[in-house]
């Protein structure tokens, strides 16, 4: 189904001749990403009216752009202000923040920047080459392989406790119980609701995102008069284009992490109902695993940004994938995408590739020029993003609590989301005042619906046999992998122990 | 030898509160499951029965640092240690009442007459009254901005009152 080289070029020349769609969307796409609550899927349904009365490939080209700079977008507060602009970027605060702090804020955006565009390139190439065998992704991951996909991503808990491991695990069980709060996907009993038909439709993820990271955040730093630290003045007031260069330089030279990270990055795109948060949870648990310098992840470590950069970059593409092959979105924005079509009456299929190639490989050419666009407009921008953190926080603080405020009331429009913002943020702050990691209550607080979910179905699906969950050739390799990837770290530690004990003796 | 190993033990009772909280949620949502049928019981039981052994091992733990004189227990000084020294904890609480007054109100004054408020109130209670002058301007810069940019160019779903109202029959 990949198209050949000719095919691919004449393609991408066709989209380029979109440039006057491509650029206004990726501006957009950036302000929305990063601002908590505006997703791309926000956006797109608020334009509409004007996608809809566009020619289909035109609405089909602005939406991707817009969607693909949003991705990108999200990682700008959450590096500069440790509020990640959509859950996607949840993972990125863990390293990018403490660089920021330490007034490396413009390298740890070079960072991210270099390589959000590089995991987005590699994957829309290799997801144009292999579109054929990555849509079959879409019928081997069922249930029970979610099942352990996700455990992946809440294995980071224990990572993040590597401090106090009781304290972490505490943190992240609260969050996966507060994220069991709802009616059941099978039965619509609800569930710890406290009585609130707001919380029916589980918790509200944006407003537990501003509440734990924005609103705690900006009031744990009143008490300091700018976010960065002392040294972190002294290195910012430097300024100039070198942190940009050397941010682009640590990527460079941590290639191999933006490649495989990028890559699971796709496959879990691939996968409907997955996405950006797991994906980055994932690749930053994993990347951790597999680094010789573990103990470093969490205080400003490079391949702690890279990961889940490269990941949540790499979901942009896989998400088309299902939708373009068999109708099935990977995702919200790309159900909105599929509305569009629909209504334009165009049948996803693997004829849409024959009848409509503007907007099949059009739609990952797009793409793949929206980075290109991305990298030359935003990496020179690093320098001025990075001047946020010498506003003084008497001025950061309010401002920051307003504006994430009223995103999360963007979403669903309930002045009860607000409200759980507030509660969110109460509970941020006691924990990052007391020793517990807030992105560890995130953590669950995303992947515990999800996982309920998947988990539920595979009961259902098997009568209640919690035998299910091992009834699988590819969940059963994947639930060894999982075993090996939580035993690895003390193996090695083990090993490197025996070794030195060996060698001093 | 008691006097000397005091002043550096650690006081744990801020610590116990995302604890009790943990435990006060979850006592209250397996309340709330005892009717429905054991499938949609089953991860949230799992999960349950774990974040009690973690809080039960965080007390035996707690317990056993007490005893050995590391950490303490005490209701003097927590309120310090949770909110910062005076003023810092006033202006903290301070900031939160009025972080609750803006949700309060901003279904009825709209988004940008209530961030307006917001923000200047916010700004003078971070510093002093002598930035007034500051604190109205970047008030009404945030407020304009927010009106211009997301209710009037984007039609962003947001909280409107009488300045929206009065600025929609204005253009």
């Amino acid at each position: 189904m990949g198209p050949d080289l000719a095919v691919f070029a004449t393609l991408l020349v066709d989209t380029l001749a979109y440039w006057w769609v491509i650029i206004p969307a990726t501006l957009l796409g950036i302000v929305v990403g990063a601002i908590p609550g505006f997703s791309a899927a926000n956006t797109i349904i608020i334009l509409l009216p004007m996608t809809l009365s566009m020619e289909p490939a035109t609405g089909m080209i602005f939406m991707v752009a817009l969607y693909t700079a949003s991705r990108l977008g999200a990682g700008i507060p959450a590096i500069l202000v440790n509020v990640p602009g959509t859950a996607g970027a949840a993972a990125t605060p863990l390293d990018g923040y403490p660089m920021a702090v330490a007034g490396r804020g413009q390298q740890a955006l070079a960072i991210s920047f270099t390589a959000s565009v590089a995991a987005g390139l590699i994957t829309t190439v290799v997801a144009l080459l292999m579109i054929s065998w990555l849509s079959r992704v879409v019928f081997y991951l069922h249930s029970v392989e979610m099942i352990v996909v996700m455990l992946f991503g809440i294995s980071l808990i224990a990572t993040i406790s590597a401090e106090d491991t009781i304290k972490g695990l505490i943190a992240g069980l609260f969050g996966l119980m507060i994220g069991y709060i709802g009616a059941d996907v099978v039965y619509e009993a609800p569930r710890g609701t406290f009585g609130f038909l707001e919380l029916y439709d589980k918790v509200p993820l944006i407003p537990a995102l501003v509440g734990l990271f924005a609103i705690s955040e900006a009031f744990v730093v009143i008490e300091r008069h700018s976010i960065l630290s002392e040294q972190g003045v002294k290195l910012q007031q430097q300024g100039g284009w070198g942190p940009t260069f050397e941010g682009i330089r640590d990527t460079i030279r941590h290639w191999r992490e933006v490649i495989w990270t990028s890559l699971l990055g796709l496959v879990i795109g691939v996968i409907p109902g997955a996405g950006a948060a797991i994906a980055s949870f994932v690749a930053y648990q994993q990347s951790r695993i597999l680094s010789k310098t573990p103990e470093l992840y969490g205080s400003g470590h490079v391949p702690g940004l890279i990961a889940p950069e490269s990941a949540n970059n790499g979901v942009t593409s896989g998400t088309l994938i299902p939708l373009l092959i068999i109708g099935v979105p990977g995702g919200a924005t790309a159900a909105i995408m599929a509305v569009v079509l629909e209504y334009h009456g165009i049948n996803f299929g693997p004829d849409l590739f024959q009848s409509q190639p503007m907007i099949a490989y059009g739609s990952f050419t797009a793409m793949l020029i929206t980075y290109v666009l991305l990298g030359l407009m935003i990496l020179p921008l690093t320098r001025y993003f990075a001047r946020v953190m010498v506003v003084p926080t008497l001025y950061m603080a309010p401002i920051l609590i307003a504006f994430t405020l009223v995103g999360s009331f963007v979403p669903r429009a309930y002045v009860f989301d607000m409200g759980v913002a507030i509660v969110f943020g109460v509970i941020g702050y006691i924990a990052r005042r007391t020793g517990y990691h807030v992105a560890a209550i995130l953590i669950g607080v995303i992947l515990g619906p999800l996982l309920e979910n998947y988990f539920l179905r595979a009961l259902r699906i098997a009568e209640g046999d919690l035998w299910v969950l091992f009834s699988s050739g590819i969940g059963n390799t994947l639930w060894a992998l999982l075993l090996l990837s939580l035993l690895l770290p003390g193996l090695k530690r083990r090993f490197f122990q025996w070794r030195s004990g060996g060698s001093s003796n | 030898m008691n006097q000397d190993r005091q002043p550096k033990a650690r006081n744990i009772l801020p610590d116990c509160i995302i604890p009790a909280l943990a435990l006060g949620f979850t006592v209250y949502y397996l309340t709330t499951i005892t009717e429905v049928p054991w499938t949609s019981q089953a991860s949230a039981v799992f999960v349950s029965s774990l974040l009690l052994l973690a809080i039960l091992a965080y007390v035996v733990r707690s317990v056993w640092r007490v005893r050995r004189g590391q950490e303490v227990l005490r209701l003097r000084g927590s309120f310090e240690q949770l909110l910062g020294p005076m003023p810092t904890s006033a202006r903290r609480i301070a900031l939160l009442v009025l972080v609750v007054a803006y949700v309060a109100v901003i279904d009825r004054l709209g988004f940008t007459l209530t961030t307006f408020g917001f923000v200047f109130a916010a700004i003078l209670l971070l510093s002093s009254r002598a930035y007034w002058k500051k604190a109205l301007a970047v008030a009404l810069g945030c407020a304009l901005t927010g009106y211009i940019v997301f209710v009037y160019f984007f039609h962003t779903r947001f909280p409107t009152g009488p300045v929206e109202d009065w600025l929609k029959g204005l253009f």
